[in-house]
């Protein structure tokens, strides 16, 4: 990790030169417009097609049997959605999920980059090993904390029980949930500490030097120098961390499905059950529309500030 | 780095220094007991891997591997099918990303911030959201079970990431570089060939092991769309989840041959990793 840079700067240059040729731009624009066209076209079809269905879907009822079929409904999944409790409560569960995930790992993946960045020799093999859970599959992820906390094998249930914790792990509402959340934070800490780490790196000599000159103790340093200097980088970070965290679902999937007694059931489960489960289609497609808004929003935001920084072409 | 050191700023104390130690160690721990805990078992006769009590000494045995590669439940054709799956989608991603990714990245239209807000928010659409319309869309097209189903679903998100990232890539080669190379009598396609593409190796890498890793790992989109022929690895992880038990030996074996290639290719590119997974918003090497 020698020098790091923000993006910020870079992409300006990019497009200064062009309009200093305008017997040009045209044929720039018909390159570049004919290069971007098969990918775009691809998603085009791979995102929009699937859009207008899972839109009709909401609105319709859906047969399976005897070929696809689709039959008008109106507005009722609409209207049921806004009349389930046990949607809003799973919706309650899922921002808890949530907060308690990223936030853990915000806090602890910003706390080992500090460390780490303190640490002079052997950085990078450190750094390697702690970024190994974010390449384990989020199921395999799952699996493994079901070994691990398997009441009667379990290696983490059995140094529970050193310290005289005995219960079933994944069988107690609140416990399976503290599992899966930490589950969560094993894999995706890394992540936090990776970029971050990037963003400390990049914290210029002269500034701390600057800092320590107007005597500043470590701890001033760190909130009134460093956090400031960072902060694009952590809100990336948490912004990136946040629409994955709502994309992913397979770890709670494969270690409590939901359970027990939905003390896990986030929404993403909510939405296989009803789709694959109950084959409840037009529903499934009502909350998968409302899951769809909330990650838009937090993407516009995270465009906003690429944009803000220059970072957006 | 000497400088570094000496300066007071980063003088940190001995205590300062024991507690920053004693945290990456018990972080260090935390990441790896897991995974090392994972291979052992896969190495441990049935009897080891599940006693009571934790077992460390042991004879270590291919028991488990064998199981894996004989009799009905061979995982040959699951790791061919994740070769496959995995493999295309990310070599289309990567070739489609790098052309579009150029095109963006140079492209002057208007609207420009709207294409790329759409593209990373197809990027960004929660897996469910998408495998529910091409639930229905896979079946009046008969890819349900097959694997180019599979390539095309892990594209919607293995695309507009190689888009999105090539283009970050190739934002950050100075402009000169094209200019230079057509004055020079290059055509638009032999610059990008000759010149432009080869500087960015790194971005391509990075991209294609990325978009790997993300649907060699996937789990959603296989539960839903794929079948005794196209089941891929963590389907077979998930398979031997049974009402009757699990036999952790051979799932312990399945998740080392399902983790280690990837952890093998995301060391690989670690130096670009962070450009990669904050989509070029922050990058470091």
């Amino acid at each position: 990790m020698g020098v790091v840079s923000l993006t910020i700067e870079a992409p300006e240059t990019g497009q200064r030169a062009a309009p200093d040729r305008p017997h040009r731009r045209r044929g720039r624009f018909g390159f570049h417009g004919a290069m971007m066209t098969p990918g775009l076209l691809l998603l085009a079809v791979l995102s929009v097609i699937p859009f207008l269905t899972v839109l009709a879907m909401s609105f319709s009822r859906v047969r399976l049997l005897g070929g696809v079929s689709f039959s008008f409904v109106g507005l009722e999944y609409w209207a049921r959605f806004f009349a389930d409790v046990d949607l809003w409560t799973q919706w309650l569960r899922t921002l808890v999920f949530f907060v308690l995930t990223v936030g853990l790992e915000m806090v602890l993946g910003l706390g080992l980059a500090l460390c780490l960045w303190k640490l002079m020799r052997g950085r990078n093999a450190v750094l390697s090993l702690l970024l190994l859970p974010m390449f384990v599959a989020p199921v395999i992820a799952g699996l493994l904390g079901r070994f691990l906390t398997d009441s009667t094998f379990g290696l983490y249930s059995w140094l529970l029980r050193l310290v005289g914790y005995e219960g079933d792990i994944l069988g107690g509402s609140y416990s399976a949930f503290l599992a899966v959340v930490a589950m969560d934070v094993w894999q995706w800490t890394p992540l936090i500490t990776l970029i971050t780490l990037a963003g400390l790196t990049a914290v210029s000599q002269s500034v701390r030097e600057a800092a320590a000159l107007d005597g500043a103790g470590p701890w001033q340093t760190l909130r009134h120098i460093i956090l400031p200097s960072i902060s694009s980088v952590l809100l990336v970070a948490l912004l990136i961390r946040s629409m994955d965290a709502i994309r992913y679902f397979d770890i709670i999937a494969v270690t409590t499905n939901g359970g027990p007694a939905d003390a896990t059931k986030v929404v993403p489960i909510r939405l296989y059950e009803t789709a694959f489960r109950f084959f409840d289609l037009g529903y499934a497609a009502v909350i998968g529309l409302v899951m769809l808004a909330v990650t838009i929003a937090i993407a516009r935001v995270f465009v906003g500030i690429l944009d803000r920084k220059g970072l957006t072409r | 780095m000497t400088t570094l050191r000496t300066h007071p700023v980063d003088r940190t104390t001995r205590r300062a220094r024991l507690g920053i130690g004693l945290v990456l160690v018990l972080a260090l721990l935390w990441t790896l007991v897991p995974l090392v805990w994972m291979a052992l078992s896969s190495f441990k006769s049935g009897a080891d891997v599940t006693s009571a009590e934790p077992t460390v000494l042991f004879e270590p045995t291919l028991d488990n591997y064998a199981k894996l590669f004989s009799g009905a439940n061979n995982l040959g054709p699951y790791i061919l099918h994740s070769v496959l799956a995995a493999g295309i989608s990310s070599v289309l991603a990567v070739v489609l990303g790098a052309l579009a990714g150029y095109g963006l990245a140079g492209s002057r239209m208007r609207g420009k911030k709207h294409l790329a807000f759409w593209i990373i928010s197809t990027r960004m659409a929660p897996i469910a959201v998408v495998v529910l319309p091409l639930f229905l869309l896979f079946r009046g097209a008969n890819l349900i079970d097959t694997i180019p189903g599979l390539i095309l679903a892990y594209l919607t998100f293995n695309l507009p990431f190689a888009i999105w990232l090539m283009s970050a890539f190739f934002a950050q080669i100075p402009p000169s570089v094209e200019e230079s190379a057509l004055v020079e009598g290059c055509t638009r396609w032999q610059a990008f060939w000759h010149v432009i593409l080869p500087l960015t190796k790194a971005g391509l890498v990075t991209t294609f092991v990325l978009c790997l890793v993300f649907s060699w790992n996937d789990y959603a989109f296989a539960l839903v769309f794929s079948g005794p022929n196209s089941q891929t690895l963590p389907m077979a992880a998930d398979q031997l989840v049974t009402q009757t038990g699990i036999d952790w030996g051979q799932l312990t074996a399945i998740g080392t041959i399902v983790v280690l290639p990837m952890i093998v290719a995301g060391l690989a590119v670690r130096r670009w990793l962070v450009t990669g997974l904050t989509l070029g918003a922050v990058t470091g090497e």
